[in-house]
């Protein structure tokens, strides 16, 4: 059967209707006429209808989850379940206002706290605070808290330095920046963190070592305990970047393994749709000396009554408006509701041995680079693949031509040519085996068919270099690009 | 909930016997026993319909804005969204997809990007915008950043007006590189700028940048935002426009705005207890690739058709690491998707007449509340459009809401900042107008206030 995704012939939305750029804005009263829009705004004026079609059929020409095989590593990809959509979509969820006054939303406040005392249990970290809009919002915020650490042991003029692996997701060296740190990255030794090298970066200057475990190349740091050890003998403090919590529920959690400070990723653990990008939810969990450190406001039970405590002199304050992206949190608690304690020990045993049983399978075409036993996820190398004349980028291209989506190409950065593949819990035998045929056809088509890929998508490979050298950021620029091209 | 797990019988088993293993526990052995934990303390499974009742009671506990005759106002609005919105946004190929890494399968969702970004450059009258950000006040954040990539300096100014939430993520933004958040201080009686103190302060050469919001803090117009750029010069002009405002204000480009970010939420977003929310950013072109976040753009595929993909991404994390222009990774995709939506469903049409229609019951409300005794409203002497002060002569801002509230008047938000120890001003609360708002509520509000005040007069 071959697979073949709509391909509309659908124009942007401006080519659809004229714009009404001669109408009149309306006289609002009080608008002083120098503030007065000239011109209403250029954008056409079309029917529910004209609106409804053309936005259904965009949506037909994208994959999602609920379509297709989805091996995103990294990004944990896994059933979004719909009574979580059903349930944040409740009048009682939705139409609440952050400044109603606490007596009106102590619904939304138990949410928030009993979340909060969850994720305290999940993550062996006791303070929580919901309030970050995703991961990387998250570490920014975390690494906010350890700079108010050090600046009230008087140490942060000597502490201005980021430790983190060279598997590090690209967000962590990104916040640390934001954040005004220097970053230093230490090598790894057959994919996890060289402990010798990490003694040797250590020093006065160090503020913090960031880390994900299991890393990014799949691989559990089983050396977790000395390297807490080792970054806490420096007097620095140590950052679990959540993103890969999914392959440890129930048989680890940062707090055992040493760590001060985490996030975790809502969207991936936790089952809230990743909705193209976005929302996220990056939940910071601290220990004892970041606690104090966390946003403001904290949810605080008194009684039975739950109140917003924003009495927290050490906090950093507000890293953005409200309390954290509610309907998300609400997702997460309904799902881990549903799953209870056994259950979400069980997503992890069970995505651990998709990820186990699916490597092994695909070790059979493509060179795993480090030891065999992998977590959520797990690298192949696509080298072997240059030999044809073929790159890891024609391989992704083709798998998408099975209606599969690619696993996450170029990352790692430190095995050439990577494919890094994760497939959660939720994906079936049945499915993983269908993944892998299709992952074998695509390796073994021809070098031209791999080159020409994909075919049997809304559009053809698509020159993302072109893109970037001549960058049409809007419908303002393609009207002057054609205004141009026009022009004799 | 084992649904979600797949467990035809022998499932497991089989793929246990293909790794050559008998349980799961051999796929642990990497993780030292040292640092195993026994039981979580996560509480027993629910069944599907266990959960929603389970969440159903505790929403039960909630009051929702239908209930009461509701004035909040500000940044996050409780406007209709036309269900047409949420028809669009629950469509799983869209909410179910990750970021738009592979091009070629996710046209639907670049298209979308694109005219979000299309329409927030005809909106704002500036060239480039961003595919989002998470909210109005980390946009405004992510801002300042930008401002100082593209000038010198370690002050930044901001209204003393702007609300302490947003002064205190700004703050946030501004310690990592060791900058300075300043308020401008602002005239009493009109709340407009003091543009004398902008002169000053930028001919000390040390300001970076400088963030003014249409309408203010104070949900008012100032009338002295388009003279800025001419004071500041080279200096980046950071204006924090209300969406929904843009449909009868001029484009904040046109006043010379070199970044203009916004809190999206009014477009088709429900307010779910502040999230998520949408944030929005545009900047002129020669500063494109100083942006932060995603930004898709148009391109051919190999047969020449047009085609979309994330583009200028050297700017980014996953390639550029420690000198990205920011972190973002993920963002607000799916709120911009309900922004475009909103903004085509009701049209640039309907946009200017929604925003009149508001202004017109605000001035009623105004008109309502400025006969009650102990209160000034509007407190300031300046034009409005939905939102605007109320100043409260008699006792503190929290009591008089308290007291509405149980007259089931939400009667908007007080202004002050509810940390121990910060400075307090005058007991002022932000009101607003919505669609909902009826003129019985305005009568009910007036009546509810002239109760609450005399209680206040009489326990004085």
């Amino acid at each position: 059967m071959t697979f073949r995704q709509a391909r509309w012939e659908e124009p942007s939305i401006w080519d659809l209707a004229p714009t009404r750029t001669k109408d009149t804005v309306p006289e609002v009263p009080g608008v002083p006429e120098k503030f007065r829009r000239k011109e209403p705004i250029h954008w056409p004026e079309l029917s529910e209808l004209e609106v409804i079609r053309h936005y259904t059929r965009l949506s037909q020409m994208n994959f999602g989850i609920d379509t297709a095989t989805y091996p995103l590593g990294s990004c944990t990809m896994k059933y979004n379940p719909k009574v979580t959509e059903l349930l944040a979509r409740r009048p009682g969820a939705a139409d609440v206002h952050p400044y109603q006054p606490e007596e009106t939303v102590q619904g939304s406040l138990e949410v928030l706290w009993r979340l909060e005392r969850i994720l305290a249990r999940i993550t062996g970290l006791p303070e929580i605070s919901l309030q970050p809009a995703a991961g990387a919002h998250g570490e920014y915020s975390a690494l906010l808290m350890v700079r108010a650490y050090f600046r009230d042991q008087g140490t942060l003029g000597e502490r201005t330095e980021v430790l983190l692996p060279d598997t590090a997701h690209g967000t962590n060296p990104a916040s640390a920046a934001m954040a005004g740190f220097t970053t230093k990255e230490i090598p790894d030794k057959d994919g996890s963190v060289d402990l010798d090298a990490l003694r040797g970066a250590l020093s006065k200057k160090t503020a913090c070592f960031m880390l994900t475990n299991p890393n990014t190349a799949g691989l559990f740091e089983s050396g977790i305990l000395e390297i807490a050890e080792t970054v806490h003998d420096a007097g620095a403090m140590l950052y679990y970047d959540g993103a890969n919590l999914n392959a440890i529920m129930g048989i680890t959690h940062p707090g055992r393994m040493g760590f001060d400070v985490a996030h975790l990723n809502l969207h991936k653990t936790f089952s809230t749709p990743h909705g193209g990008g976005g929302p996220g939810a990056g939940v910071l969990a601290a220990g004892e000396k970041l606690g104090p450190y966390l946003p403001v406001p904290r949810v605080v039970k008194e009684g039975r009554k739950f109140r917003l405590d924003y009495d927290r002199p050490k906090s950093i304050g507000k890293i953005k408006l409200a309390y954290g992206n509610f309907g998300l949190d609400l997702r997460a608690f309904a799902y881990i509701l549903s799953h209870g304690e056994e259950g979400l020990e069980h997503v992890s045993r069970r995505a651990v041995l998709n990820s186990n049983y699916t490597a092994s399978r695909l070790g059979k075409f493509l060179p795993r680079p480090f030891r065999t036993l992998v977590k959520h996820e797990f690298v192949l190398s696509g080298a072997p693949l240059k030999e044809r004349g073929v790159r890891t980028l024609d391989l992704a291209k083709r798998l998408l031509d099975e209606g599969v989506h690619a696993p996450t190409v170029y990352f790692p950065s430190i095995v050439e040519e990577s494919l890094m593949v994760e497939l959660p819990e939720t994906e079936s035998k049945r499915t993983l085996d269908e993944y892998v045929a299709a992952f074998e056809r695509a390796i073994s088509d021809t070098p031209e068919h791999l080159h020409a890929a994909p075919h049997n998508l809304s559009v053809t490979r698509v020159d993302e270099v072109r893109a970037a050298r001549e960058p049409l950021l809007s419908w303002k620029d393609l009207r002057a690009a054609s205004a141009k091209a026009e022009t004799p | 909930m084992a649904r979600w797990i797949p467990d035809e019988p022998g499932e497991e088993a089989a793929l246990l016997q293909a790794l050559g293993i008998s349980s799961t526990d051999e796929l642990f052995t990497d993780v030292p026993k040292r640092a195993r934990i026994g039981r979580m303390g996560v509480g027993p499974a629910k069944t599907e319909r266990e959960v929603v009742a389970e969440v159903d009671r505790i929403l039960g506990r909630n009051r929702t804005l239908s209930e009461f005759s509701s004035f909040l106002g500000g940044r996050v609005s409780s406007r209709y969204s036309p269900a047409a919105v949420d028809a669009i946004v629950s469509r799983s190929e869209f909410y179910t997809a990750y970021t738009p890494y592979q091009a070629e399968a996710s046209q639907g969702v670049l298209r979308v990007l694109f005219e979000f970004q299309s329409l927030w450059v005809e909106m704002t009258g500036l060239d480039v915008a961003n595919a989002s950000l998470y909210d109005g006040a980390s946009a405004a954040g992510e801002a300042l950043l930008f401002a100082r990539r593209l000038h010198e300096g370690e002050r930044f100014l901001v209204p003393e007006s702007l609300p302490w939430e947003e002064r205190s993520v700004l703050e946030n933004y501004a310690s990592g590189p060791g900058l300075r958040v300043e308020g401008i201080p602002y005239d009493d009686r009109t709340g407009r700028l003091d543009l004398e103190f902008v002169r000053n302060a930028v001919a000390k050469k040390d300001v970076f940048g400088l963030l003014a919001d249409v309408p203010n803090g104070f949900g008012h117009i100032d009338e002295g935002i388009p003279e800025l750029k001419s004071i500041l010069g080279d200096v980046p002009l950071v204006v924090a426009a209300d969406p929904l405002s843009l449909s009868v204000l001029e484009a904040p480009g046109a006043y010379g705005a070199d970044v203009v970010v916004a809190e999206g939420q009014g477009f088709g977003i429900s307010p779910s207890f502040g999230g998520p929310l949408l944030g929005l950013f545009a900047c002129r072109r020669e500063h494109a690739r100083s942006a932060p976040g995603r930004i898709v753009g148009a391109t051919l595929d190999t047969e020449g058709r047009r085609a979309f993909c994330l583009t200028l991404t050297t700017r980014e994390q996953h390639i550029r690491r420690s000198r990205a222009t920011s972190n973002i990774c993920t963002n607000d995709s799916l709120m911009a998707l309900a922004f475009v939506v909103y903004a085509s469903v009701v049209g640039p049409r309907g946009l200017a007449r929604l925003q009149a229609s508001l202004a017109e019951k605000a001035r009623t409300l105004a008109s309502a509340l400025g006969s009650v005794e102990g209160l000034r409203a509007p407190r300031f002497d300046a034009p409005y459009l939905a939102d605007f002060t109320v100043e409260v002569a008699r006792g503190t801002a929290d009591e008089f809401l308290d007291r509405l509230r149980r007259r089931k008047v939400l009667g908007g938000h007080s202004l002050r900042n509810p940390r121990p120890g910060a400075v307090q001003g005058p007991e002022r609360v932000l009101v607003g107008v919505g669609e909902s708002t009826t003129e019985k509520d305005i009568a009910k509000y007036a009546s509810a206030a002239t109760a609450a005040l005399a209680a206040v007069g009489r326990s004085a």
